[in-house]
């Protein structure tokens, strides 16, 4: 069998192909088109998601432990009833007087969290006199600009979304925790249903409604504040708040640049 | 042009076709829409209808409560932080909302060690006991004394 392909074949097959490359492009954008029309979600319409930025705000001091944004946020997202899976969470902070001469400025630091808070939190143990300082600290997903949960997911299924959200893709998780590791503020945990990754959405579902977080809208204190950086409405709690308080992140050393602001936070905190 | 140069090329074309054709089929039809994920997903993740009907739709009907409650302490407080969720009620009034127990009271003002300084907390075992909560306190004016 003999092989010789002239000038004219080869550059016919060239062709071809060129023309079949643009050809699978514009299919592709078909496709993309078609799907759009055909497949309807119950999402709402209209929302940009280039068009806002969230933030959150939460004011240590107003904070009195309640607990019933853990509650709302189960309750809303039908998050799994375990004592493990949280999408947000209250720890107290109790800080014990330094012994009398020790030198130091607190003694010992006790952290807890029973039940993530969810049905608030029974008289602590500690005698009054003991405690240099007792507070609440509500945790939830940060908001990194540099998130390392969406840096390490082998599969591009979770992402930072335009409008500052980090979310999950359900459908493309492979539920392999490498986030869960990731996450240095331990935001996020396997669904024990779904088994797949989840965690905090900034209730993307009401939010693109015009709704508040179910924590922010059940909060009584308004120790959660929750803002839209693009859109500042009149007297902007958001803009009032940073104006107000002198604002810190948690673990800015580690450069994840979280946009979860803390007002009043104590160096304890991690 | 030599038959093993010929068959090279075809095999390299074969293979660079087959990964064409294999991305143009595995890859989500809105991938790249916003960035390097499937844009799909935030519809989706904004698909679940919200539970917490939100202050909103209270005030359609309970204005003259929110007036009272704007005069008091409670004014932050949500109608659904207390009165738990009210979507079926908002929707449908004869939906009755769940009553509210002492518990309700306590999960904020029952001292627990770590309270702010600003809440007025009780120690329950010191507190007067021989009524509801509510018997002496109006939650939606607790500034007042019936």
């Amino acid at each position: 069998m003999k092989h010789s392909v002239s000038r004219r074949q080869m550059l016919a097959t060239l062709g071809g192909l060129l023309a079949g490359l643009a050809s699978l492009a514009a299919a592709r954008t078909a496709r993309g088109a078609v799907k759009k029309v055909l497949v309807t979600t119950k999402a709402p319409r209209g929302y940009d998601p280039h068009q806002h930025k969230w933030l959150m705000c939460f004011d240590v001091d107003k904070c009195i432990g309640c607990g019933l944004c853990v509650d709302a946020c189960k309750t809303e997202n039908h998050v799994p009833a375990g004592p493990m899976y949280f999408r947000t969470w209250i720890e107290r902070y109790i800080i014990k007087k330094p012994e009398p001469g020790s030198g130091k400025t607190r003694g010992e630091v006790l952290v807890d969290s029973p039940n993530g808070g969810r049905d608030g939190f029974p008289p602590t143990t500690v005698p009054r006199e003991e405690i240099l300082k007792a507070f609440f600290v509500p945790k939830l997903c940060n908001l990194c600009e540099a998130s390392p949960c969406t840096q390490v997911c082998p599969v591009g299924a979770t992402f930072d979304a335009p409008d500052g959200a980090v979310l999950v893709d359900p459908n493309y998780c492979i539920g392999c925790g490498f986030c869960i590791q990731a996450c240095p503020y331990g935001c996020r945990f396997l669904n024990p249903e779904t088994r797949v990754a989840e965690k905090c959405t900034l209730c993307y579902h009401r939010i693109t409604r015009g709704l508040k977080p179910a924590c922010v809208e059940i909060c009584p204190t308004e120790a959660r504040i929750f803002g839209d950086l693009k859109h500042p409405v009149e007297n902007d709690p958001i803009q009032a708040f940073i104006q107000k308080h002198r604002v810190h992140t948690l673990k800015p050393h580690l450069g994840t640049e979280p946009r979860v602001l803390y007002a009043n936070l104590d160096k304890e905190v991690r | 042009m030599p038959p093993q140069i010929f068959r090279l090329v075809l095999l390299t074309l074969a293979i660079i076709v087959s990964y064409i054709i294999a991305r143009y089929l595995l890859t989500p039809a809105s991938f790249g829409q916003y960035g390097f994920y499937r844009a799909e997903a935030l519809a989706e993740a904004a698909t679940p209808e919200p539970v917490f009907a939100g202050r909103k739709a209270c005030l359609e009907c309970h204005e003259d409560i929110q007036e009272k409650l704007l005069k008091g302490e409670h004014k932050t407080i949500g109608c659904e932080s207390c009165h738990g969720v009210g979507r079926e009620h908002a929707q449908n009034p004869d939906v009755k909302l769940g009553k509210i127990g002492d518990s309700g009271c306590l999960r904020c003002h029952e001292d627990n060690g770590a309270r702010p300084a600003w809440i007025k907390v009780i120690v329950v075992k010191d507190h007067y006991r021989g009524d509801k909560c509510a018997g002496c306190h109006v939650p939606h004016q607790p500034n007042e004394v019936p």
